[in-house]
C-alpha cells in the first residue's frame, strides 16, 4: 500500500464522514442521532440511541420471510444478538494411541502435549500411564500391609518372572481401562507404556481388533541423541519420581540406568508392516508416518511433527489501550489511545531487556491497533488474519451496558455460558479455537515468538498453553499494558508477567455471581492416577 | 485529534502478512527442493502432482520437474532409446551421455524456475543413489535452497501392480503395446533399479518417507498424509438464495440489512423450496447410482441460511426413522443419524450434518451492507486496490481470498479425509476456493470462478485430478444474480462481495461454466 500522510488520510475519512452524512440524510435515516467516526461504516448495528433498533427491525423482516415458508417445519430462528452452539460431534472418533519407546525417550512428554492439543480443540483425551498406575497400586497396598514393594532395576528385569508377569498384568488392565474409558465417550486414550516388543504389541493389537469402531495407532519415540537421553534422566530423577523418594540422586540415575537397560536388552523397534505407526525420532528430527488413516489421526501425526525442544519462550501481549477501550465499546478497528501509545513506546525496551541478542519474531493481527503497538519494536514483524479480535458479529461497535440494555436476556446467556454462545454474524471463543488452530501449530514450530493481539486470542493461547479448561477459557486474565512471558518447560509453561506501570481501562468482565476459578498453571508431573480409576 | 503529533495517526502498515514476504514468496520458507526419491511405480508422480496443486492453491510458485517427461520430450519414446538405457549396469558412453544430458536438461528446468521466481520445486525423478543425490542436494544447498528428501517406499505387489497398469504401461513409452508385455517389461526396468537402490538413511537432509501409497484411494492402505483424493460421491454444491435477491426491492432500510455479513439471514420462501429441492435432486442421483444405504455426510458453514439448507435432509432422516415424531431443532444436536430399518422400500436415509465455522462466507469488513456504488464512493483508493488484485487485496477489516484460503487450508485436510459420501452446501466465495483446490487452478484464478446457484457440482476423482460435472436442479429467484445475465451492469462485480456467483476480474475466465437458464432441469453436463 502506498504511504498515505497522516493528514491526508484524516481528510479522506472526514470525506467520507461527510457523504455518509448526506446519503443518511437523504434517505432519511437521521430521524435519531448516530454517533459517526471515520470507522463507522454507514450499515453497522449500532445500537447507541436506537435501542438495538436496527436488529429489531431486522428480526421482523424475517418473521415476513418465513411466514410464506414450505418447510414443512423450519428449525427455530434466531433473533437478537446470538446464540449458544453446542459442542461438534467427535462421537465417531475412538482412537487407541499405544505408545512406543524406552524409558527416558520422552513418551509421557509427547503424550501429555498431544493430550493439551487434542482437549484444547475439545475432543475427549486421557492419558493411561502404566507406571502411574503401577505406583498408585504398590502404594495402595504399601498402605494396607504395611510392606513396601521394590521397584528398583530387578522389578524390570526380564529375568524376574513375578515382576515380568505382575509388569504384563498392568500393562494390560490399564488397555482395560483405556478401551471402557473410550465406550464411555472418550475420543483418543493414550496408552503409556514402553510397549516395547512386538509380542507385547501384537497383543494390544489382538484386543484392540475386537472393538470394531476403535482404530489402534502405535507411537515410537526413538531417542539416540545422548543429550537428551541425560536430560530426561536427570529430569526424571530429580523431578521428585516416587519410585526414587529417599534414593541419593546419584543412585536414583544409576539405578534408572540399570532399568532402561534392562529394556534395551528385550526392545523391538516397529518394523511390523501392517501396524499404523509414527515414529518420532530426536524429538521430531525425524518422523516416519506408516499406514496413518483418518483425519484425526493426521491431525496427530501433523501435530507430533511440528514439535521441538529448543528452548525458548512465547511473549503474549495485548496491543496498547485503544480508543474504543477507553470508550467501553467492542470490536472495532480504533486507534490507540494517549495511553497506549504510551505503551507502544516503552514496549521496545521492556522486549529488548528480555531477550537481549536472542532472535525474536513479533506477531499481530491485521487491526490497527495491534500493527501500531508493535511500530517501534525493531524485530521482524508479520501479521496474521488468525489472530484477529473474536468478531462480535452484530454487537461490534456497542458497549456491553448498550447490549445489556437493548438485549437483556442474550446478555445473561452470553454470560451463562460464554465459551459457547457466538454472536449473531460474528464468533465464539470456540469459533476463535478453531480458527486459532493453524497459529498454535505454527507456533510449536518456531522459537521466540511475541504476540501482540487481542483479549480474546490471547485469552485462547495462554488456555492452550496452560492446559485450561473451556469454562475457564473465557475468563482468563489478560490485562492491557502487560507483558506474560511463557517458557514451555516438560510438564508445562513457567510464567512471568511484566506489568508496565502505564494506567489503562480494565476490560475484565468477571463471570457473574460465581467464583472466580483459580488459575493454577502446574509445571510438575504427575506420578499418580486419580483415585477413581485404580 | 489534529496532526501535530504525528505519533496518534496510524501510518500505512509496515508489517508483512505471515505469509507474503518483500521477495514475494510465500510463509517465509524460503525457496525449497523436494527430491523424490523411490523405484519406479512406487506413486511418486502422484505424490508430486498432489503437492503441487495443493502449494499452488495455497498461492505458493510450485513446480513439478519430471524427469520422465523431459526425456520422453527430448529424446522420445523408450523404443527410440538405446536398450541399455534403464538398465543401470555398465553402459556404453552414448547412453551414459544421454542420461547426463537429461538430468542436465531438468537441472536447468529447475535453475530457471527459482531465478524465475518460483518458490518451490518438486524434482519427480527416481535419485536412486546417495551419491547422485547428495551430489544435487549439495549444488542447491549452496545457492540458498532448502533440500528436502521425500522417499517413497512401497512393499505391496499388489498397489506396485496397480500403479503400473493404471498409469504406467498407458504412458507413450509403450504406445501401442500388449498390456501384459508391458507390465512385464516394466517390471523389468525396476528389477533393474532394485539392485542399485539406497533408501534415504542419510541424516544430511530433512526427508520425508512415504510408505505404500498409492494414486488411487484403497480403503486400507492409505498412508501418506498428502492429499489423497476421497473415491467417494463428493458433490459440491452451492449458496443458497438469500434474502436479498427477493426482498431488496421492499424498505431500503431493510435490504441493508438482510445481505449483510453479520446479520446472518435466514432462508426466504424461495430458499426452503430451494432447500427441498436440493435435498430431492441430492437422493434421485444417489438413488440412481445405488449409493442409497451409504452414509451422506454433510458439511455447511455455520451460517444459519447454510445449515437451514440442509434442514429438509435432517428432518426426512428423521421421518424415515420415526415417522411419527416431529424433528427437532438441527442445532440440538448438531447431528441426527438414523440407521434403524423401517418397512420402507427405501432405506433409511443416514445422514449426518456438520457445521463448520471455517466455511463462513469471505469476510466483506466494512464493505459490509453497502451497494458496490457506496463502496466505491466511501472506499475509493480500497475499491481501486480491490478491481485491480480481487485474490490479495483485503479491505479493511475485511478478508482477502488468500486469507479465506488460509482459513480453509484445514477444511480441504479434513476432505481429502472424508471417508463418506461428502455433501457441501456452502457459500460461493468458499466454493469458489474449494473447487479450485479440487480442479487445480492456481490461486490467483479463485477469485474469478463462476458459481452457478441451482447448480449441483459433482467431483469424483480421476487418475491425476479430479472429474467434475455440473447438475442443474432449480430455477428459481437469484439463480443468476439480480435481474439476470442481461440486466446485470459489467463493471459492478461487487454485488455481495460473499455471496455474488460471478466471478471477480475484468478479465474472464470461465473454468466452471454458469449453465444457461434455457436448459431443462437436471440436465447432466460434463464440463
Amino acid at each position: 500500500m502506498a504511504a498515505t500522510n497522516p493528514s491526508s488520510k484524516v481528510g479522506q475519512d472526514l470525506t467520507r464522514a461527510a457523504d455518509v452524512l448526506q446519503t443518511m440524510q437523504a434517505h432519511g435515516d437521521l430521524s435519531h442521532p448516530i454517533p459517526l467516526s471515520p470507522n463507522i461504516p454507514p450499515a453497522a448495528f449500532l445500537a447507541s440511541g436506537l435501542q438495538g433498533s436496527k436488529l429489531k427491525q431486522f428480526d421482523e423482516s424475517t418473521n415476513v420471510s418465513r411466514k410464506g415458508s414450505q418447510a414443512p417445519t423450519p428449525p427455530q430462528s434466531v433473533k437478537g444478538i446470538g446464540k449458544k452452539v453446542a459442542k461438534p460431534d467427535y462421537s465417531e472418533s475412538k482412537i487407541v494411541l499405544a505408545m512406543v519407546g524406552l524409558p527416558a525417550r520422552g513418551k509421557s512428554y509427547l503424550s501429555n502435549k498431544l493430550m493439551i492439543y487434542l482437549k484444547w480443540l475439545e475432543y475427549d483425551v486421557k492419558v493411561f500411564n502404566v507406571g502411574q498406575l503401577r505406583r498408585t497400586r504398590a502404594r495402595q497396598r504399601a498402605q494396607e500391609s504395611g510392606v513396601k514393594e521394590d521397584h528398583s532395576a530387578i522389578f524390570f528385569s526380564q529375568d524376574n518372572a513375578e515382576g515380568t508377569l505382575s509388569r504384563d498384568r498392568l500393562a494390560e488392565d490399564s488397555l482395560e481401562m483405556l478401551i471402557k474409558w473410550l465406550k464411555d465417550g472418550g475420543n483418543v486414550g493414550i496408552h503409556d507404556a514402553t510397549n516395547s516388543t512386538r509380542a507385547r504389541r501384537a497383543k494390544i493389537e489382538a484386543r484392540v481388533a475386537k472393538e470394531p469402531e476403535m482404530m489402534l495407532i502405535f507411537l515410537e519415540s526413538l531417542c539416540d541423541d545422548p543429550a537428551v537421553i541425560a536430560a530426561n534422566i536427570a529430569l526424571k530423577v530429580s523431578s521428585g519420581d516416587p519410585d526414587y523418594k529417599d534414593l541419593h540422586p546419584e543412585k536414583a540415575k544409576a539405578d534408572f540406568i540399570r532399568r532402561i537397560h534392562e529394556y534395551e536388552k528385550v526392545y523391538e523397534t516397529i518394523t511390523e508392516p501392517h501396524l499404523s505407526y509414527l515414529r518420532i525420532t530426536n524429538v521430531g528430527k525425524e518422523v516416519t508416518v506408516s499406514r496413518i488413516n483418518g483425519y484425526l489421526s493426521s491431525r496427530i501425526a501433523f501435530y507430533l511433527m511440528n514439535l521441538h525442544l529448543n528452548p525458548r519462550s512465547i511473549y503474549l501481549s495485548r496491543h496498547g489501550e485503544s480508543q474504543y477501550n477507553v470508550e467501553g465499546k467492542l470490536g472495532g478497528d480504533s486507534l490507540l489511545s494517549p495511553r497506549g501509545m504510551e505503551y507502544a513506546r516503552a514496549l521496545p525496551a521492556l522486549i529488548k531487556d528480555n531477550v537481549g541478542d536472542a532472535q525474536l519474531t513479533v506477531w499481530t493481527s491485521t487491526l490497527r491497533r495491534t500493527i501500531q503497538t508493535a511500530e517501534l519494536l525493531d524485530f521482524t514483524k508479520l501479521t496474521w488474519k488468525s489472530l484477529d479480535e473474536l468478531d462480535a458479529g452484530v454487537c461490534d461497535g456497542m458497549t456491553y451496558e448498550e447490549i445489556e440494555q437493548a438485549y437483556p436476556d442474550d446478555f445473561a446467556n452470553r454470560d451463562e455460558d460464554k465459551f459457547n454462545y457466538r454472536y449473531r454474524g460474528g464468533e465464539s471463543y470456540r469459533d476463535v479455537v478453531v480458527r486459532l488452530e493453524p497459529v498454535i501449530m505454527e507456533l510449536e514450530r518456531q522459537e521466540n515468538i511475541l504476540i501482540i493481539g487481542h483479549q480474546a486470542i490471547l485469552r485462547c493461547l495462554y488456555a492452550y498453553f496452560h492446559h485450561l479448561s473451556q469454562d475457564d477459557l473465557p475468563y482468563i486474565k489478560i490485562p492491557l499494558h502487560t507483558v506474560i512471558k511463557l517458557t514451555p518447560k516438560a510438564y508445562g509453561c513457567d510464567e512471568e508477567r511484566y506489568a508496565l506501570p502505564i494506567t489503562a481501562v480494565d476490560t475484565h468482565r468477571p463471570k457473574p455471581k460465581v467464583a472466580q476459578p483459580v488459575v493454577q498453571p502446574s509445571t510438575t508431573r504427575q506420578y499418580f492416577t486419580e483415585p477413581s480409576s485404580i | 485529534m489534529l496532526a501535530n503529533n504525528s505519533d496518534h495517526f496510524f501510518s500505512p502498515p509496515m508489517v508483512a502478512p505471515l505469509y507474503t514476504t518483500d521477495s514475494g514468496l510465500l510463509f517465509h520458507a524460503g525457496k525449497i527442493l523436494i527430491v523424490t526419491v523411490g523405484l519406479p511405480a512406487r506413486g511418486k508422480t502422484h505424490i508430486s502432482r498432489a503437492l503441487e496443486r495443493y502449494l499452488r492453491w495455497m498461492g505458493v510458485k510450485t513446480e513439478v520437474v519430471s524427469l520422465g517427461d523431459y526425456r520422453r520430450k527430448t529424446l522420445g519414446g523408450a523404443q527410440r532409446l538405446p536398450s541399455d538405457y534403464f538398465t543401470l549396469g555398465e553402459k556404453t558412453d552414448e547412453t551414459k551421455a544421454l542420461r547426463m544430458k537429461v538430468s542436465n536438461g531438468c537441472e536447468d528446468l529447475i535453475w530457471e524456475f527459482f531465478t524465475g521466481g518460483g518458490q518451490v520445486v518438486i524434482y519427480d525423478a527416481n535419485n536412486g543413489t546417495r551419491a547422485a543425490r547428495q551430489a544435487l542436494a549439495t549444488k542447491f544447498d549452496k545457492a540458498g535452497i532448502h533440500v528436502i528428501m521425500l522417499e517413497s517406499l512401497c512393499d505391496n505387489q499388489e498397489i506396485i501392480e496397480r500403479n503400473i497398469r493404471s498409469v504406467k504401461i498407458s504412458s507413450p513409452d509403450y504406445r501401442s503395446w500388449d498390456p501384459d508385455k508391458a507390465v512385464e517389461d516394466y517390471y523389468g526396468r525396476i528389477r533393474d533399479h532394485e539392485k542399485y537402490y539406497e533408501p534415504v538413511e542419510e541424516t544430511t537432509w530433512p526427508f520425508i518417507r512415504i510408505i505404500n501409497a498409492s494414486w488411487r484411494k484403497d480403503h486400507g492402505q492409505q498412508h501418506s498424509r498428502l492429499p489423497s483424493i476421497p473415491d467417494s460421491f463428493l458433490p459440491h454444491e452451492h449458496p443458497q438464495p438469500i434474502p436479498n435477491n427477493i426482498l431488496r426491492s421492499s424498505a431500503s432500510g431493510q435490504s441493508l440489512i438482510e445481505h449483510s455479513y453479520k446479520a446472518d439471514s435466514d432462508l426466504s420462501p424461495a430458499g426452503w423450496e430451494y432447500a427441498e429441492r436440493l435435498k430431492d435432486f441430492v437422493q434421485e442421483r444417489r438413488a440412481k447410482q445405488g449409493l442409497l444405504d451409504r452414509k451422506l455426510v454433510i458439511w455447511t458453514s455455520t451460517r444459519r441460511r447454510a445449515h437451514h439448507t440442509a434442514w429438509p435432509f435432517i428432518s426426512a432422516a428423521q421421518a424415515s426413522a420415526t415417522p411419527s415424531s416431529p424433528p427437532v431443532s438441527p442445532t440440538s444436536p448438531l447431528t441426527m443419524t438414523t440407521d434403524l430399518p423401517t418397512d420402507r422400500s427405501a432405506p433409511p436415509l443416514n445422514v449426518k450434518v456438520m457445521e463448520k465455522p471455517q466455511m463462513a462466507e469471505i469476510n466483506p469488513g466494512v464493505w459490509d451492507g453497502l451497494s458496490p456504488e457506496q463502496a466505491r464512493k466511501y472506499y475509493p483508493s480500497d475499491w481501486e486496490g480491490f478491481t485491480k488484485d480481487p485474490y490479495t487485496f483485503r479491505a479493511p477489516r475485511a478478508e482477502s481470498y488468500h486469507d479465506l484460503g488460509v482459513r480453509i487450508e484445514p477444511i480441504l485436510i479434513e476432505l481429502e479425509r472424508e471417508r463418506e459420501d461428502l455433501l457441501i452446501i456452502g457459500h460461493a466465495s468458499v466454493i469458489r476456493c474449494l473447487l479450485a483446490y479440487l480442479i487445480g487452478l492456481p490461486a490467483s484464478e479463485i477469485p474469478a470462478i463462476e458459481i452457478a446457484r441451482g447448480d449441483l457440482l459433482e467431483v469424483v476423482p480421476a487418475s491425476y485430478g479430479v472429474h467434475s460435472t455440473a447438475f442443474h436442479f432449480w430455477d428459481g429467484p437469484g439463480r443468476l444474480g439480480e435481474g439476470g445475465a442481461e440486466g446485470r451492469d459489467e463493471s459492478n462485480f461487487y454485488e455481495n462481495y460473499a455471496e455474488d456467483t460471478r466471478g471477480k476480474t475484468l478479465r474472464r475466465i470461465v473454468p466452471v461454466q454458469v449453465i444457461e437458464s434455457v436448459l431443462p432441469p437436471t440436465t447432466e453436463r460434463s464440463t
